[in-house]
């Protein structure tokens, strides 16, 4: 069994900065952190890898500084380690990073199961899995509570707007996990030491047979045409002083306007 | 040619998603200055049933579409994904657009991904300018909106759930029972065993009058305690950042914000919360803004009513003690 | 911290896993545990899955093969979270040390790999409730029947009494030879007449679990004896000369803590207008628990490294790290509650755990009246 865990670098926010030309988030720049709704696609992982002896491959698309995270994932239950980086991947919206991710994904045939968390901190959007499972042809399942094999067909827990949905699949899939697991485990120490000493693979546009054109910003159907900050004009009152007077005054307003019973 | 604006209809047993009447809002105007029609299209396997829904009468669409099949009875990702991608092909709209749902999430990167055409994530406006449409949404980080196009048709995007107001229509849209030219094979590789009802309260925080959130400038979960206990006296709901929501202090559905709730309380007091976009353009609607912040720069603070420049804690504390004085 | 000690990469990254493990899985809940005096397995699973109760296991076991040094700085850095929660994972050491001592290649190989693993927790047992700082004097006996031993006797305060799969149990063969006839025992969960009695409600470590151990007629095979018949003290005290720095080391993490958040607030808590650490009284106090804190980690360890350096005879070593580090805490925490006045004292804040959590410290594993004893025994042999 071959399981497959994608995850991703987002930056942490007070170290985040905006490209001026293409208004895309400079990640080259950014502090990295592993995507914090990864955690739940690498404990799965890490679940399955125990009960059934499941080879667990990650992989990452980013700059080299998502490297630290690969580690780290090797760390808490990947056998191998692959980062696909290239300068031609820059500046990606979804559909490109899907077509990257999904070229990959194939690179590793046969595999059983691709998981990643449900969206990213940064982008939010959680259109990847899906995105990447259609350029595979391959069924998705978005939300997934848990994941376990029987009879050669992985049943998925997905928590919908309507209950708890109990799915078949016939394998391979991509799920993307929900954020909240019971228990989430921290790095192995004996997998720290010895990651340091491993060799990363590291995958180009080249290496995954891909043409310049369909990736990154040029590759990238959705383009920003500019951002904007918003502002607000200080219309309001400023009240400064002691905790107790201001509460005090607060308490007033509050009853004033009927918010509080006087 | 692209003479349609498709807008997905979440049906589920003999329902329709409210968030799939929202979309409709801001298509309405689009398709109008663009003189498109606007098209509810939905998926369903008891057309009778789906007659019922009053709702329908007043949606404020041009025409509602529907392909009836016993297969899509449960939403399953890759059958609907694919039934989607071949009406597009068929149909050629300009514009395709979801509800960001749980469902509409999945299936538009689905239908999108199959096309190989952009999707924009939690769209909460649109404008015009020229033949572009332009879509906005919330970026990550600073303080900034991104206005985004797409380079491909049809133009696709989610949009945010809570950003747009139902408004009804003063004429009963056509009810057209729709079929593909080219006959599907309709089969998924996915089979929903079972469902199981889990009973969700709605949420409260959404229609809320009254609303305390708290932000990391609470510090403690003690501090947020203490909100709890101040939201009881007020008789208000409590919401919170997305910091605060990661941290585990509180379940999702307390969220405010982009990817949480979006929200239009009479009155909103944020404790300890400087204001990222994430959050504001969740709330910016509300009322009355009250702000409580030690940083006198805080983007909430700017676009409050009353701003009081203290720290979250000690007003907490002086708040509690003083109403628990007053009853006394 | 004042002084900077230089350490391995190893070492540095056991540090940054431990303080990972302690953000994440302990400090939110501390306080929580502490109020509740409820145990949580979440840091437990948390340590066993970051490898760490393999710590002192030797590598051909499963385990990292490392020192008293680096146990010494995993625990230190597990207390400044939660003193309760390194008790547990310490007194799994003390359960385990036994087994690496003088356990047989048989033993080893059956007990040790789930050690390392963190599959079995372990737990040790001499305290009797006649037998305290006196340990020559306990009952529990031990009755060779054929290929079984058969014990009958009733071990107090025993940490992660209830919780252990491996308790390492010291009863007497022979009680006709006094001290001479004890041995040393592996008793697992689930041999029949073994069983754990109710937890005890403490001051403080209220996130470990204290029981006692009750042994009924309690039937184990012959094979669970570790060394010799006779050799009970000899193991225990051996152990105990391992495990102590283990508690210094625990002082010291309680200790740093205690520092770090009374400075915290004394530099942000005014009075006649002016933080209070501008008055000498409240800044000197901090000098002196630096000091003493300070001295106290260069105890604890130089003797980690004295031990790990293959020391014979350093029970008078590792009874002063104990001794000296955990009275020192015993001071800073108390001066902590001090510094903050009634902040320190409510419940809301953590002071006053660390303060009740380092009391026992002086206590368990030896007293430090014990210890002093030690280590006058020590010192009388060196002058003669």
């Amino acid at each position: 069994m071959r399981i497959i865990v994608s995850i991703k670098g987002v930056p942490k926010l007070e170290t985040v900065k905006v490209d001026p030309e293409t208004h895309t988030l400079r990640r080259e720049s950014a502090e990295l952190m592993l995507n914090p709704f990864d955690r739940s696609a690498l404990e799965i992982a890490a679940r399955l890898k125990e009960k059934y002896h499941a080879e667990v491959i990650a992989i990452s698309m980013g700059p080299p500084n998502v490297i630290p995270l690969l580690r780290e994932a090797y760390s808490i239950c990947a056998d191998r380690i692959i980062l696909l980086s290239d300068r031609a991947f820059a500046g990606a919206d979804t559909l490109a990073t899907s077509r990257v991710l999904a070229q990959a994904i194939k690179k590793l045939a046969p595999f059983d199961l691709v998981l990643m968390g449900l969206k990213s901190a940064d982008g939010e959007t959680a259109q990847v899995p899906p995105e990447t499972a259609a350029l595979l042809g391959i069924p998705s399942i978005t939300n997934v509570k848990d994941l376990f094999f029987e009879d050669k067909k992985i049943i998925a827990l997905r928590e919908t707007e309507y209950g708890l949905e109990e799915l078949e699949a016939e394998p391979p899939i991509v799920a993307s996990l929900y954020p909240k697991l019971d228990y989430f485990r921290p790095p192995s120490f004996k997998r720290l030491l010895e990651v340091k000493n491993r060799e990363l693979e590291i995958w180009s546009a080249k290496d995954l047979e891909l043409s310049i054109e369909k990736l990154g910003l040029s590759g990238s159907p959705t383009r920003v045409s500019g951002v904007f900050e918003k502002k607000f004009a200080d219309k309001g009152e400023i009240w400064e002083g002691e905790p107790e007077e201001l509460a005090k005054r607060l308490i007033t307003l509050l009853k004033e306007k009927g918010f509080l019973k006087a | 040619m692209r003479d349609y604006i498709f807008a997905y209809g979440e049906y589920h047993t003999g329902k329709l998603h409210p968030a799939s009447l929202e979309i409709l809002t801001p298509l309405r105007e689009i398709a109008d200055k663009l003189q498109k029609r606007l098209i509810l299209f939905m998926l369903v396997d008891d057309s009778e049933r789906l007659k019922e829904v009053r709702e329908l009468e007043k949606a404020l669409c041009d025409e509602i579409w529907y392909l009836e099949n016993r297969e899509l009875k449960d939403f399953k990702d890759d059958l609907f994904g694919k039934v989607i991608v071949n009406l597009i092909k068929e149909t050629n709209p300009y514009g395709v657009f979801f509800p960001a749902t749980l469902q509409g999430m999945a299936l538009a990167p689905r239908v999108a991904g199959e096309l190989e055409v952009g999707l924009c994530a939690h769209v909460n406006s649109f404008e015009i300018e020229g033949e572009t449409l332009y879509m906005l949404r919330p970026s990550y980080g600073d303080n900034i909106i991104a206005k985004l196009y797409s380079t491909t048709f049809p133009i696709m995007a989610t949009l945010s759930l809570n950003a747009f107001p139902i408004r009804e229509n003063t004429k009963k849209p056509e009810l057209k029972k729709i079929k593909l030219k080219e006959p599907l094979n309709l089969v998924s590789k996915l089979r929903v065993r079972s469902i199981k009802p889990v009973k969700r309260e709605p949420n409260k925080l959404a229609v809320a009058k009254v609303i305390l959130a708290g932000g990391l400038g609470l510090k403690t979960k003690e501090n947020f305690e203490k909100l709890k206990i101040l939201a009881e006296i007020l008789e208000a709901e409590i919401g919170v950042t997305r910091p605060l929501c990661y941290a585990g202090w509180a379940e999702e559905d307390h969220m405010i914000g982009v990817s949480g709730v979006t929200v239009r309380p009479k009155l909103y007091i944020g404790f300890g919360i400087s204001g990222a976009i994430q959050h504001t353009i969740g709330m910016e609607n509300s009322e009355f803004i009250i702000a409580v912040n030690i940083d006198k720069e805080a983007p909430l603070v700017k676009m409050s009513h009353v701003a009081l420049i203290v720290d979250a804690e000690k007003l907490l504390d002086a708040l509690l003690r003083q109403l628990k004085e007053g009853t006394n | 911290m004042l002084v900077k000690y230089s350490l391995t990469e190893e070492q540095s990254l056991l540090v940054e896993l431990i303080k990972r493990i302690g953000e994440e899985y302990i400090a939110p809940f501390a306080l929580e545990w502490d109020e509740k005096e409820s145990f949580d397995n979440r840091p437990i699973r948390a340590l066993a899955d970051a490898d760490l109760f393999g710590i002192i296991v030797p590598k051909e076991y499963g385990g990292l093969g490392m020192g008293v040094f680096e146990m010494c700085l995993a625990v230190e850095w597990l207390s400044y979270y939660c003193a309760g929660v390194s008790t547990t994972y310490a007194a799994s050491f003390l359960g385990a040390y036994p087994l690496i001592l003088f356990g047989n290649e048989k033993q080893k190989e059956k007990y040790l790999p789930d050690i390392a693993r963190g599959k079995k927790l372990c737990a040790f047992a001499l305290t009797e409730p006649q037998a305290g700082s006196d340990a020559f004097g306990i009952k529990t006996t031990a009755r060779k029947e054929g290929d079984y031993y058969v014990l009958n006797g009733v071990k107090q305060w025993i940490t992660n009494g209830g919780l252990a799969d491996i308790n390492i149990v010291i009863a007497l063969t022979d009680p006709a030879k006094g001290p001479r006839g004890a041995s040393a025992f592996i008793v697992e969960k689930g041999d029949p007449g073994f069983s754990a009695g109710k937890k005890e409600k403490k001051l403080g470590l209220r996130s470990s679990v204290t029981t006692d151990l009750i042994f009924n007629d309690c039937k184990i095979p012959a094979d669970r004896l570790l060394s010799r018949e006779g050799m009970g003290f000899m193991v225990a005290l051996k152990t105990l000369d391992y495990a102590r720095c283990g508690a210094g080391a625990q002082a010291l993490g309680v200790a740093q803590a205690a520092l770090e958040v009374s400075i915290k607030h004394a530099k942000k808590r005014i009075q006649f207008g002016q933080p209070v650490y501008n008055f000498q009284a409240v800044s000197h106090t901090f000098a002196e628990m630096t000091m003493r804190l300070e001295a106290s980690r260069a105890l604890v360890y130089q003797v980690a490294k004295f031990i790990d350096a293959g020391a014979k005879d350093f029970s008078g070593a590792s009874a002063m790290a104990k001794c000296f580090a955990t009275d020192q805490a015993m001071w800073i925490c108390e001066r902590a509650i001090q510094m903050m006045g009634g902040y320190g004292y409510m419940r809301d804040y953590p002071v006053q755990k660390f303060f009740r959590d380092v009391k026992c410290l002086q206590i368990y594993e030896g007293t430090n009246e014990i210890q002093k004893n030690v280590i006058a025994r020590e010192l009388s042999k060196v002058y003669k």
